[in-house]
């Protein structure tokens, strides 16, 4: 079979997964939960099953790691399947980049969890919110974005993409494309467009502005 | 975000961004205050201080005074659908409170409102 090449890129469940990451089931379905750890899923009539790609689990793991999560991946350890995590960074710019990814991956793993207290962190306590869904504007504070998340439940086949990252020294721009929105206010198989205003405020990337296209197709 | 296929969308993104830059020009913030929506926010550092709200820019702007000689230059429009993002470099700021020959690197963005395209957010970084 053609997808089933080796060296095998996906890993096909959890048990894979936390294999891969030297971790816990637990660990990795927190990191899932918490952290952004890039899990997909596959519909099926009963229940979903899991699956990850390799290469966004080590992108994610270097994220990670640089930036000093808990309990980082590879901790400690002499060997492990992450030796690039040790790497020097190549340059500022990956730097900056990986920090507002990072910042991002809060906001993906809350909108994926449909907690909005999860992805708090990641924004500016003034943060404000704008947009249009269906013909009407909201514009006003963060908070509203936080309720909604939480009212729309969990989400979990979301496909968030970076369309577009843009840093000028202390502020960033983010485009982040959302295919296959799911929940209770979202419907089913929506599709939106945001664009993520950051400040780098003392070391860490916050957001400061979410604008927000929300498609009707 | 795709090139615009709009001309005339991108040509009055660029209007309302004017008004931006003729209030800075002059020192005016009564120029500028019809471009922004009136939830919009400001964010950036001027040198260590965070500036935070529209209303900290438009006292800045009054109380900067006349800046004659900016050179405003337009480095990117990105238009999808009703959300917009403006990437400004302004060389050359002077005034009471800029000094002289200051650049700054701003980032606005637009959310298109039934009466036009309205500034939604401005952040700067301020090159010193």
């Amino acid at each position: 079979m053609l997808e089933r090449n080796t060296p095998q890129k996906t890993l096909e469940s959890w048990k894979q997964i936390a294999a891969f990451l030297d971790r816990s089931e637990r660990t990795a379905r927190r990191w899932e939960a918490h952290e952004g750890l890039p899990v997909h899923r596959r519909e099926h009539q009963k229940h979903d099953t899991v699956f990850a790609y390799k290469h966004e689990i080590e992108s994610w793991t270097r994220r990670r790691t640089r930036f000093g999560g808990k309990d980082s991946v590879g901790e400690g350890r002499e060997a492990h399947n992450f030796s690039q995590v040790y790497e020097a960074p190549a340059n500022g710019y990956l730097i900056e980049h990986d920090a507002i990814t990072r910042t991002m991956d809060r906001y993906i793993a809350g909108a994926r969890a449909g907690d909005g207290e999860l992805m708090r962190p990641a924004f500016h306590p003034e943060a404000t919110m704008s947009g249009y869904c269906q013909g009407v504007e909201y514009s006003g504070s963060i908070e509203h974005v936080f309720a909604w998340v939480t009212a729309n439940g969990p989400a979990p086949n979301i496909e968030p993409r970076f369309a577009r990252i843009e840093i000028i020294e202390t502020i960033a721009l983010v485009h982040l494309e959302v295919r296959r929105w799911s929940g209770k206010l979202a419907g089913a198989n929506s599709r939106a467009s945001d664009v993520f205003t950051l400040l780098k405020l003392t070391g860490n990337w916050k957001i400061t502005h979410k604008l927000f296209h929300w498609h009707n197709d | 975000m795709t090139p615009t296929k709009s001309p005339s969308q991108h040509d009055e993104i660029l209007k309302t961004l004017q008004l931006y830059i003729d209030g800075s020009k002059q020192g005016k913030s009564e120029l500028m205050r019809p471009a922004f929506h009136p939830q919009a926010s400001f964010f950036g550092y001027a040198g260590d201080q965070l500036a935070v709200g529209t209303e900290f820019l438009f006292d800045w702007i009054d109380r900067n005074g006349p800046a004659p000689g900016i050179e405003p230059r337009v480095m990117s429009v990105d238009i999808l659908e009703s959300i917009a993002v403006v990437r400004l470099e302004v060389a050359n700021w002077s005034g009471e409170l800029a000094g002289s020959g200051v650049r700054m690197s701003d980032l606005f963005t637009f959310l298109r409102m039934p009466e036009g395209w309205t500034i939604i957010q401005k952040a700067f970084h301020w090159n010193s």
